[in-house]
């Protein structure tokens, strides 16, 4: 496979720590390319064992569940009696690397560790609880590693009480050591002379949930809830970022967590609202929950949970606990829908306190306190406005939200972050995704600028719990045909590789077979996704079955996707990469995918997000239960082609949490499938000369333009076009609207035609 | 194991290949004799003890109607097996009816076990001579650390903790068939080096103590004297200690190999120095058919080919490196991944899948033992796919012809070459030709004839 082109297909690029990556973000899908092919590589060098045998084994190191490495992995048996509570405890302090049934990994890492301090957990306590349940001492290496990374996360606090901006501290020295620093002294009211430091001292409550109930002993546990002595001092609210700024890692490096005593908050008005009875959140979004309330107050961070399990219940139950107002970043148009129908289906909140602001539909709640949905683009638009928009924009602008709930953060890059959290003044923030991609170095933003990642749930355990479909996954293998194999290896076809891959008639054959399999004998709905339009429209051409893609109008793909909920006849729906994220397609179950972007893990793992609302009877789906597999995710690869390379590396991923991927390498099987298309040799030259007369631009990437403001729409696009903000100059790694300049070593076949004379006929209607 | 039978046969196959003298010299030993008929397949084991009291011949007609109809085959293969180690000897009368009769020697040896059970040239050592005898557990721990130890040796000779008394060029034909060496590079474990690691102790004990015997004629031993006391050997008691100055000068020679393989441990006490047979001894003449002493599996296989292996062996670390990636080392935990790139090196050496698969599976961790399949599917799946993607090449040896003169003569020439099927290519644009090596000389006759 590869032909040579085994490299890794985007160099990568360090980001640089430029403020000025003025990209607007207009597109839902802007996926981290570098990040995704970082992962692992590091691992690949032979070289780098690491042999810890010497570690001196406990005595009885057959009944504790894990073994600790001076780099920082941590191996942990399912099987032990004690895995529930180590699993717990490893969570808060460590990052998952792969969770499969009888071994898991952890790394601790500087994140995981400013996570677990950020939540409670004290330094002391992590290495004793560690110390327990290792099967060998722990390294002394590992020992240091945490104290070095936990010093001084955790320490500092900024709460906004009785809308008094305070920075507060367990420890009256790192206050003093703040002080001394300029910008924070200039920033601090002080107050007419107090104690003989000045600082105000208070008490607040210990942590509530610890859950590691019998891994401490009673005096540790004690010491967890005792009420803390703290000490604080007020700064100016003007000057809040600037503060943080100076706090963060490389400045003084004593990142603040952020806490919202919601309760003795007075100033801002309440919203009244309530989780409707029915509204029962399940054991791991209590779990989740727990870790954001855990000491009374409302902690920022992040919630990872797996597409289908239930993240909106989560951002509405907080909503509802905290009690204020509420602003809900979604991706696109479609989600925001959904999230204001979330809104209204869990809580009692009343429909006019709800309202969602986008290009085309810009309503006001009523009265002092409200639930606001709208998209990261809208908040973070830099161009012109509408004057309607101006005016909804100033007023989220002005107001200080109780929440600020933001999903699928992973999708939105740091700098849009950097804007949307600028340009709002919130007391407390939520992020919500499904796959946090980890090697992402972004992920120190997301970490300084929403908070520490909160809670990651297992999917391997929802599966079991059958809180989510168990997916069968299969990585059909499409051997390419004699002539389209001869034309994939010629150079002038550089290009079309692509297309000469998704179109291989081999590939077709199989998905065909697979939707007549599936619809006929188990009555099962399907989607089809195909990031090349070019193939997308051919294939659902030839299939005769519907298919929306970026430029399939609003009320077209409602009516569509209404009439695969509902009608008998439209079981199978062709999605280009507009259905990755976010539409909501509960009755979908089959997943066949013809063609994707390049090796994305987070595409791969977001698509199968698609199939895992769990469907039918719950005892069924459980362990054991009547149905062993209800969803099926095929990826159906053309051999010897670079989609083979890719395809490993964007199942990394879902394999990593437990999933596996079977190989299936006859479809149709051999005895079959004459009755299916390009079964002669002649239908499938023609469906080669058909490809190789589309021009470069028609069998590329689908471009998508998402969900902007209306008016300044085309303007910005246009300034898009710098090329040294698409060649990663700026830090922009990969974006979808790119011109390709920083990808042309990947042999994708991606060019944006700037000329609307060349673009696409599918396009023209919108550029009329 | 099937590759386990073969070996096994053929360290009886060489006794039987012993010349008559030295195979009577044999059994001379009562003890040889009994081990001897612990080897026999079930029939022969039957036909030896009927006979057992019978002096004269038995026709072999009358032998024949002791086994049901179907069992003719098995009867020939019993028979056929008897006289080949010459405990029968076939005599053919006038009436071309031939008979059998029992090796005297061997008779009259094993009556003699049968009635007054036979006593070991050496008695154990009183216990108030020996200061302290390890325990059971202590002696096997010892035999296969022992026997690891050697095994590591001979596999990498750079691994091993203490390096054993034998010679290097000892060690290089116990090596030989297991490893092979291109010039200056490291030795590469060949196919049958790796089936002989992935086989049962006794199975590897019985190959290196026979290629140990075969070699002792250069070393100026008789070989029957090595097999006579190594059977013998196996009649000693586990954990009992026996007085060094029992043995012959060359048996004293021959235990230092021994304890090198485990096989027994040396002490010295203030006075006397004595000798504990381990398992691995007395296991010597256990029929190796059934094997049933498995050890426990250790290894565990995740679906995200990750490989989790419960050892503290550097031997099993060894092996598993042999195929996948070693990670980390932990004291009594060994991680692995299994990755494309191990796998074709691996597959390079020799290795087939389903060797890698089978060991997988029959060294699963008693964890995922029961669990079916034992080694994901995805994985086994995916090995035998990525040792199927190397078979696709085929490759012919063949020649490259061009520069032809004209385009007449190269067309005359494919066609020439299509004829003979032996065309691979051709490119009529550039007039340049592939034809199989076999069709060389004729193609060269014929091309000399267009000229």
């Amino acid at each position: 496979m590869g032909h040579g082109e085994k490299g890794r297909p985007y160099k990568k690029l360090k980001s640089s720590k430029d403020e000025h990556r003025s990209i607007a973000m207009e597109d839902e899908d802007v996926y981290f390319g570098e990040a995704e092919d970082d992962y692992r590589d590091d691992g690949d060098k032979e070289g780098k064992k690491r042999d810890f045998s010497k570690l001196e084994l406990k005595l009885d190191h057959a009944s504790r569940p894990l073994w600790a490495c001076a780099d920082g992995r941590i191996f942990l048996e399912t099987f032990s009696p004690l895995y529930k509570q180590a699993y717990d405890f490893l969570i808060a302090i460590a990052e998952p690397v792969c969770r499969p049934e009888s071994m898991h990994e952890y790394n601790l890492t500087p994140h995981s560790l400013y996570a677990a301090v950020s939540v409670g957990l004290e330094t002391e306590t992590i290495i004793a609880v560690l110390n327990k349940l290792s099967k060998t001492k722990l390294p002394q290496e590992m020992i240091d590693f945490i104290h070095a990374s936990t010093a001084n996360y955790g320490k500092v606090k900024l709460v906004l009480k009785k809308n008094r901006y305070l920075v507060e501290s367990p420890f009256p020295e790192v206050l003093k050591r703040l002080l001394k620093d300029e910008v924070i002294s200039r920033a601090r009211i002080t107050p007419e002379a107090h104690g003989n430091d000045g600082f105000t001292i208070s008490k607040t409550a210990g942590e509530i949930a610890t859950g590691h109930d019998g891994l401490l002993n009673e005096a540790e546990l004690a010491a967890a809830a005792e009420e803390k002595e703290t000490h604080a001092f007020e700064i100016d609210p003007s000057q809040v970022e600037n503060v943080k700024q100076r706090c963060l890692p490389n400045a003084l490096n004593y990142p603040m967590l952020e806490e919202y005593d919601f309760r003795n908050d007075t100033v801002n008005p309440d919203l009244d609202m309530e989780l409707k009875p029915h509204a029962q959140p399940r054991p791991y979004q209590e779990k989740s929950l727990s870790k954001m309330f855990g000491n009374g107050r409302a902690r920022s961070g992040i919630i990872v949970l797996p597409c289908g399990a239930g993240k909106s219940l989560v951002g509405v139950s907080a909503a509802c606990r905290i009690k204020k107002s509420c602003l809900c970043l979604a991706t696109n148009a479609v989600s925001v829908d959904q999230w204001a129908f979330q809104f209204q289906l869990w809580s009692t909140i009343r429909d006019e306190h709800i309202c969602r602001f986008t290009s085309d539909s810009k309503e006001r709640f009523q009265g002092n306190a409200g639930v606001v949905v709208t998209t990261y683009n809208m908040v973070a638009f830099g161009g012109k406005r509408s004057e309607e928009s101006e005016k909804i924009i100033e007023e989220i602008r002005n107001r200080e939200w109780g929440l600020l709930l933001m999903d699928e953060v992973h999708v939105v890059p740091a700098h849009m972050f950097r804007k949307v959290i600028s340009l709002t003044k919130s007391h407390c923030k939520l992020g919500l995704t499904a796959t946090l991609v980890r090697e992402d170095e972004r992920i120190t933003d997301l970490n300084f600028l929403i908070g520490p990642k909160l809670y990651e749930a297992n999917w391997l355990d929802l599966v079991k719990g059958g809180f989510i479909a168990n997916v069968q996954c299969a990585e059909v293998w499409c051997p390419m045909t004699k002539e389209f194999f001869a034309e994939y290896l010629k150079k002038e076809n550089s290009k079309k590789k692509q297309a000469l891959y998704v179109m291989n008639p081999n590939k077709f054959r199989a998905c065909e077979f697979l939707i007549r399999f599936h619809e006929q004998q188990r009555g099962d709905k399907i989607i089809v996704f195909a990031d090349n339009l070019f193939a997308l429209t051919e294939y659902a051409m030839k299939l005769r079955k519907p298919m929306i893609y970026g430029a399939t109008s609003h009320a077209e793909r409602t009516k569509i996707l209404q009439a695969f909920k509902t009608s008998k006849e439209v079981n199978t729906i062709f999605l280009s990469k507009v259905g990755d994220n976010s539409i909501d397609i509960p009755e979908a179950n089959v997943i066949i995918q013809i063609s994707s972007h390049a090796g994305s893990r987070r595409q791969e793992a977001q698509r199968l997000g698609r199939i895992l609302r769990a469907k039918g009877k719950h005892q069924d789906r459980m362990a054991g239960g009547k149905e062993e597999y209800n969803a099926f995710f095929y990826s159906l690869v053309s051999t010897d082609t670079q989609e083979m390379y890719y395809s490993t590396k964007r199942q990394q991923f879902l394999i990593d949490q437990g999933y596996s991927f079977k190989v299936i390498t006859s479809l149709p099987p051999p005895d079959s499938g004459a009755d299916l298309s390009y079964y002669h040799l002649d239908e499938q030259l023609s469906l080669l000369a058909k490809v190789l007369n589309a021009g470069d631009d028609a069998v590329g990437l689908e471009q998508l333009e998402e969900d902007a403001d209306d008016i300044a729409l085309h303007k910005a696009r246009r300034s898009m076009g710098s090329m040294s903000a698409m060649s990663g100059a700026k830090g922009m790694v990969y974006m979808e609207y790119s011109t390709g300049r920083n990808k042309l070593g990947q042999g994708q076949i991606k060019s944006k035609p700037k000329d609307p004379s060349k673009r696409h006929h599918l396009f023209k209607r919108r550029y009329g | 194991m099937p590759q386990v039978r073969i070996i096994a046969k053929n360290f009886m196959d060489m006794v039987a290949s012993l010349p008559t003298m030295k195979l009577d010299k044999l059994y001379t030993n009562p003890f040889i004799c009994q081990a001897i008929l612990r080897s026999l397949p079930p029939l022969a084991k039957k036909y030896v003890l009927e006979m057992l009291y019978i002096d004269g011949p038995v026709s072999a007609k009358m032998l024949e109607e002791w086994v049901l109809t179907d069992g003719s085959s098995k009867h020939r293969v019993a028979v056929d097996r008897l006289i080949q180690l010459r405990i029968f000897s076939e005599t053919v009368d006038r009436k071309k009816e031939s008979s059998y009769k029992l090796n005297t020697t061997f008779q009259i040896n094993l009556r003699k076990h049968l009635t007054d059970r036979e006593v070991l040239p050496r008695e154990p050592m009183p216990p108030n001579i020996v200061a302290r005898l390890s325990s059971s557990e202590e002696l096997e721990a010892y035999a296969l650390g022992q026997w690891e130890c050697f095994l590591l040796q001979l596999i990498n000779s750079t691994q091993a903790e203490k390096p054993t008394n034998f010679s290097s060029s000892m060690m290089k034909i116990f090596q030989r068939g297991l490893l092979s060496q291109r010039d200056k590079e490291a030795p590469r474990l060949t196919e049958s080096g790796f089936q002989f690691l992935l086989m049962d102790t006794n199975a590897q004990l019985w190959y290196i103590i026979r290629e140990y015997i075969s070699n002792s004629e250069e070393r100026d031993i008789d070989s029957a004297d090595l097999i006579s006391f190594l059977l013998e050997l196996s009649f000693h008691i586990t954990g009992e200690a026996y007085n060094m100055n029992t043995l012959t000068e060359i048996e004293r020679h021959m235990i230092k190999d021994l304890a090198d393989l485990g096989l027994v441990k040396l002490q010295q006490g203030r006075k006397e120095s004595w000798f504990i047979p381990t398992k691995l001894a007395t296991n010597l003449s256990v029929s190796l058919t059934d094997s049933s002493s498995r050890k426990q599996g250790f290894v565990v296989v995740e679906t995200n080919f990750r490989m989790y292996a419960y050892s503290t062996s550097k031997l099993h670390c060894e092996i598993l490196r042999l195929f996948s990636r070693v990670e980390y080392q932990l004291p009594n935990l060994i991680v692995g991944a299994i990755t494309k790139e191990s796998l074709y090196n691996a597959f390079e050496n020799g290795i087939t899948a389903e060797q890698i698969i089978s060991f997988l599976q029959q060294n699963a961790h008693p964890r995922v033992a029961e669990r079916i399949p034992t080694v994901p599917e995805n994985v086994t799946d995916q090995i035998r796919l990525w040792e199927s993607d190397l078979n696709r090449v085929e490759m012919t040896p063949a020649h490259f012809y061009d520069e032809f003169p004209s385009r007449d003569v190269f067309e005359a020439a494919c066609d020439f070459a299509r004829e003979w099927s032996g065309l691979l290519w051709e490119d009529s644009k550039k007039m340049r030709m592939v034809v199989k090596a076999e069709i060389h000389m004729q193609m060269r006759e014929f091309l000399r004839g267009q000229k």
